[in-house]
């Protein structure tokens, strides 16, 4: 530092040390990603990097500042609105409206039975049927859901990872039969195994023959899609299963040299399919680290391509689609997610996003209306129209700050890809299950900063809203949507050519025993109208169906309540009733149906553990018969089941009647977590639900009136 | 008694609140329970009962999913009482044993009961040897005890079944120095999982390590102890298993081993109940005497020596 700044600095240090009475060595904050954040940054904080090139430009290595030279001064980020539910003709609908308003590209959602490549009648998935996105059995179903939207103009984004080959094959047909060749069907698919088997649980196959897949399609649409994106490597679902940002990126950038390693692995050469990957990141509520991710990840990226011998300079550069925080809205006072999401979109695009999804405010109760999908779209438009935020490429280079930022998270992430690729590369860490014992890991720390208030969410933990509004929300008859699709896969089933459909799935099955590429046989079944379970279950025969071993973290939650009064309280209450009852009071906390989303069932457990309770973790995709014989076998006095795919009014009261079959006189309590809409609320009150937790719920206050559930209804004995 | 009626009729429920019973620590159900297993003994049914025991991460979840789903493939019903090892640093446990046992859960001719271990000696809870009695007049033709290998565990378990096998994985033989004498009196039979993929070459390795090993052991007048290799994840080598196992219970048999084992374990079990008794009636005696922080004090200020109180109190405590 050069004396005059020197001096200058000194003088800003005496007035800040003056105006907050804190030591400036005190007054650092420390974010969740375990980087402390100082009170001001100078010129000083832009020395010693050793990944942000401090004077590099837009469209040149190493790409911090944008893959483009021009950005959105030349054209703006593509609004990218994530959605699907119910039949694929109602979907199409929604799409076609949305079309109209100002979006400029598709973003299929599908429903949980067709990620895990089950068809709509199969008995396995009677609560998720067009729930959480749209069902797809067959071809006639992808072809319905781009009726009169032309494939060859319009570029499309699919959310698919599981069923990867059937979904595309349908894809690929249905734009086949619309008169549009493969060669000219543009979007992406998004094909990361890898994060299902730490966050998402949308797998079926185990992780070999599920990269072998990935690697398949790669090489597919490298040679016949030359304007398709043949992966999108998700940093998302991380996030939004509590993984801090460093985590985050790290994991996705580690995933990505997997992939890349993958498709080298068939041959091609590292220019023939680099070009055409892309990611995904999540946009959370830490307004610069999000912005230092982006330029963090294409950075990192950058490097890593260049390692791998990449020539082309397309090959260096990272494009993403980003998504405002999911997990960042609340239930509670629910109007505050349209602030929270439009900050949130405001920091995608100065990190230098290339599409965008914003979510809707009502998102943590239940699928978006039509409204809220507007107002969502519009916080878009507005940024677009008004704001002039298009104006200039990378506003935010060289802020002292922000470069800094980009700087410490590229060093900490390069840190854990170091030690992953120490490891054996990230199949092989996702198979020893680390990268998901840290993303939980740092949920509960999350979950426990707010739950003891030392952070705040506005109208959960502060400032709560006396009136809590009652929102509109857009209810899914799943029942019949199910009686829909089965029609429809029966009339299919009826006029299709039954023997060569055996043929061509006798084909998929024998290809799978060796190196063919699957999507040539998927692509001839699918022609021939197979459906998406039955491409799935002639892959199953070779490979297996894959079943996640689950681990648990614990203590990390009660770490944050040493001398808590609330969370003594808690402790004590159990105490007192393991001496009554001569056993501590013990939960099954379940998941049900086809929902992996197991963030909040995982935090539940270990957090309820910590407070004392015997908790007993069901597996992944149980039935409510399953879950009956379960908590009757360990003589549980409640059950705590985790919904966040709107199956709950189909799957809590088969559980009810699964408890009674078993037990006549079953006394135990069921409880609710997750995305549940109030309307919802005296539907499973009627069906016995004794208590229900939305998102936001405060973890101690939950176990504090779950364990004097137990203890009133034991007393009623 | 109407809970041993349901119990005897195979009522799932009755079966699991039994089961709680015997492993309550409160008196008033500790009595239950006492009448219950006086019954319940008078009505044994026929199970074999089958210790698995063996280190973490070997695969004991995954093997007793692989050979449970084998067992009842072939119409036999099943009870797993697995012992989980979960921490208990902070207050309750996470019993996680079953989401690696997802199909035979499901399956109607299982029951399947996870224990947290609370850190009792060798990992076996309070309660294991009379659920094991419950299961046993419910029907059940096997009884799968699960318990954590570490220290005392595998001699804890051996006392409360038929046969006893552990669990090792590829690659183990270097622990064989840690196996030493103790266990191959306990174990009959040693399962070495993971014979698949890049990890058959080591597990057939390890087999014979084991098997080389075990005869170094062999008492004269022993059996020989069966060294099986087995792939959970694949499914084979559980023919081998149960036909292992049904030989060496028909040789036990035969030879009156097997009666002679369960005479053992039944004169063990009568010792370790008396000395509960015994020792929870000795310390409340203790407690209400106060000795010990007034005989503590004279130590401190050095009016007697730690062995005078020691000798003191316990003559105290002792006289009638």
């Amino acid at each position: 530092m050069n004396n005059k700044l020197n001096n200058g600095f000194n003088t800003w240090q005496k007035s800040f040390e003056k105006e907050t009475k804190k030591n400036f060595s005190d007054s650092k904050s420390e974010t969740d990603e375990g980087i402390d954040i100082k009170p001001v940054y100078t010129k000083d904080d832009l020395e010693n990097f050793s990944f942000v090139e401090s004077n590099s430009l837009p469209g040149q290595w190493p790409y911090t500042r944008g893959p483009k030279a021009s950005m959105y001064t030349n054209r703006p980020w593509t609004i990218r609105q994530y959605a699907g539910f119910s039949t694929a003709e109602e979907s199409n609908e929604f799409y076609k409206k949305n079309l109209e308003s100002g979006q400029k590209g598709l973003s299929v959602a599908f429903d949980l039975p067709t990620h895990r490549g089950y068809d709509s009648d199969d008995d396995l998935v009677m609560g998720d049927v067009g729930k959480a996105g749209v069902a797809i059995d067959t071809v006639e179903d992808m072809k319905i859901l781009f009726n009169n939207i032309p494939l060859d103009q319009m570029s499309v984004s699919m959310t698919m990872n599981g069923a990867v080959l059937p979904v595309l094959a349908s894809f690929i047909v249905a734009g086949e039969e619309q008169g549009v060749d493969r060669s000219l069907l543009s979007g992406t698919i998004q094909n990361d195994i890898l994060k299902e088997f730490m966050v998402r649980n949308t797998y079926i196959y185990p992780p070999e023959p599920s990269m072998k897949i990935v690697a398949d399609i790669i090489e597919f649409t490298s040679k016949e899609m030359p304007k398709f994106n043949s992966i999108s490597i998700s940093g998302y679902h991380m996030q939004e299963a509590g993984a801090d940002n460093v985590l985050e990126l790290a994991y996705t950038l580690a995933d990505g040299m997997e992939y890349v390693r993958a498709a080298i692995s068939k041959g091609l050469d590292v220019d023939d399919f680099a070009p055409r990957l892309s990611f995904f990141f999540a946009i959370g509520t830490d307004f610069f680290m999000e912005i230092a991710k982006l330029r963090a990840a294409r950075t990192l990226w950058a490097k890593i391509m260049k390692d791998f011998g990449a020539k082309n300079e397309r090959s260096l550069i990272l494009r993403t689609h980003c998504q405002t925080s999911g997990v960042s809205l609340t239930e509670k006072d629910p109007y505050n997610n349209i602030i929270r999401t439009s900050y949130e979109a405001l920091s995608a695009i100065l990190g230098g996003t290339q599409s965008l999804h914003t979510n809707s405010f009502d998102e943590a109760i239940a699928l978006p209306t039509d409204e809220s999908a507007r107002i969502a779209r519009n916080t878009q438009l507005i940024l677009q129209n008004e704001t002039g935020v298009t104006k200039t490429v990378d506003p935010l280079a060289g802020s002292y700050f922000v470069e800094n930022l980009t700087e410490e998270l590229s060093k900490k992430a390069w840190d854990i890809i170091t030690e992953i690729e120490e490891l054996g590369g990230m199949t092989k860490a996702v198979k020893a299950g680390i990268p998901k014992l840290k993303i939980e890991e740092s949920a509960t720390k999350k979950q426990a900063k707010v739950d003891s208030g030392s952070r705040v969410v506005v109208g959960v933990n502060k400032y709560k809203n006396p009136k809590e509004p009652l929102v509109d929300v857009r209810v899914i008859d799943n029942n019949r949507v199910r009686d829909d699709q089965i029609k429809k896969i029966q009339a299919i089933k009826e006029s299709r050519d039954t023997k060569a459909v055996d043929k061509a799935l006798t084909n998929l099955t024998n290809a799978a025993k060796d190196e063919t590429n699957l999507l040539i046989p998927c692509i001839e079944a699918i022609k021939l109208r197979a459906t998406v379970g039955e491409v799935s279950k002639a892959l199953e025969q070779v490979y297996g169906r894959h079943f996640a071993k689950s681990l648990s973290v614990s203590g990390v939650y009660g770490k944050h309540f040493e001398g808590d009064k609330e969370f003594m309280k808690v402790e004590s209450k159990i105490k007192e009733f393991e001496n009554v009852n001569g056993r501590r009071p013990r939960v099954l906390v379940v998941k049900m149906g086809q929902d992996g989303h197991d963030r909040g069932a995982k935090i539940v457990a270990t957090s309820f553990a910590d407070m004392g309770f015997d908790v007993d973790m069901g597996p992944l995709f149980q039935s409510p018969k399953d879950v009956a014989k379960d908590a009757i076998e360990n003589d549980v006095h409640a059950i705590g089941v985790s919904t966040l795919a709107a199956g709950h009014k189909t799957l809590v009261p088969e559980l009810m009647k699964g408890l009674k079959e078993i037990d006549p006189k079953s006394k135990i309590i069921v409880f609710v977590g997750g995305i549940i809409p109030e309307q919802d609320y005296e539907f499973l009150y009627e069906n016995n639900v004794s208590a229900i937790f939305g998102p936001g719920s405060n973890i101690i206050e939950s176990a504090e009136k779950v364990i004097d559930l137990i203890s009133d209804n034991l007393s009623k004995e | 008694m109407e809970l041993v009626d349901k119990i005897i009729k195979g009522e799932r429920a009755a079966i699991a609140k039994a089961i709680t019973l015997v492993e309550s620590s409160k008196d008033s159900d500790q009595q239950i329970s006492r009448q219950m297993i006086s019954e319940l003994i008078k009505k044994p049914g026929k199970s074999i009962r089958v210790g698995f025991s063996g280190p973490p991460g070997v695969g004991k979840s995954t093997f007793i999913e692989s050979f449970g789903s084998y067992l009842v493939s072939q119409n036999y019903k099943l009870g797993i009482l697995a012992i989980d090892p979960s921490s208990q640093i902070t207050g309750g446990s996470i019993l996680g044993d079953k989401t690696r046992m997802v199909e035979i859960s499901k399956n109607p001719n299982t029951f399947i009961r996870s224990t947290p271990s609370r850190g009792t000696l060798g990992g076996i809870s309070m309660g294991t040897r009379e659920a094991s009695i419950i299961l046993d007049a419910a029907g059940y033709d096997f009884i799968f005890i699960e318990t954590v290998g570490v220290g005392q565990s595998e001699i804890v378990a051996s006392n409360l079944v038929d046969i006893f096998t552990l669990i090792v994985g590829p690659g183990s033989g270097d622990e064989l120095q840690g196996i030493k004498k103790g266990i191959t009196e306990y174990a009959d039979i040693f399962i070495v999982n993971k014979n698949d993929g890049e990890l058959k070459m080591e597990a057939s390795k390890t087999a014979a390590d084991y098997k080389s090993a075990l005869s170094y052991y062999k008492k004269l007048d022993e059996l020989e102890k069966q060294v099986l290799l087995v792939s959970a994840i694949e499914q084979t080598g559980m023919e081998d298993v149960i036909k292992t196992i049904n030989q060496i219970i028909d040789q036990n048999k035969l030879k009156g081993i097997f009666d002679e084992r369960r005479a053992d374990q039944l004169e063990y079990w009568i010792e370790e109940e008396v000395k509960h008794i015994i020792a929870s009636d000795i310390t409340k005696r203790l407690i209400s005497k106060g000795n010990i922080p007034k005989y503590s004090k004279k130590v401190m200020k050095n009016e007697m020596s730690m062995y005078e109180a020691v000798e003191t109190i316990t003559n105290d405590t002792l006289k009638q």
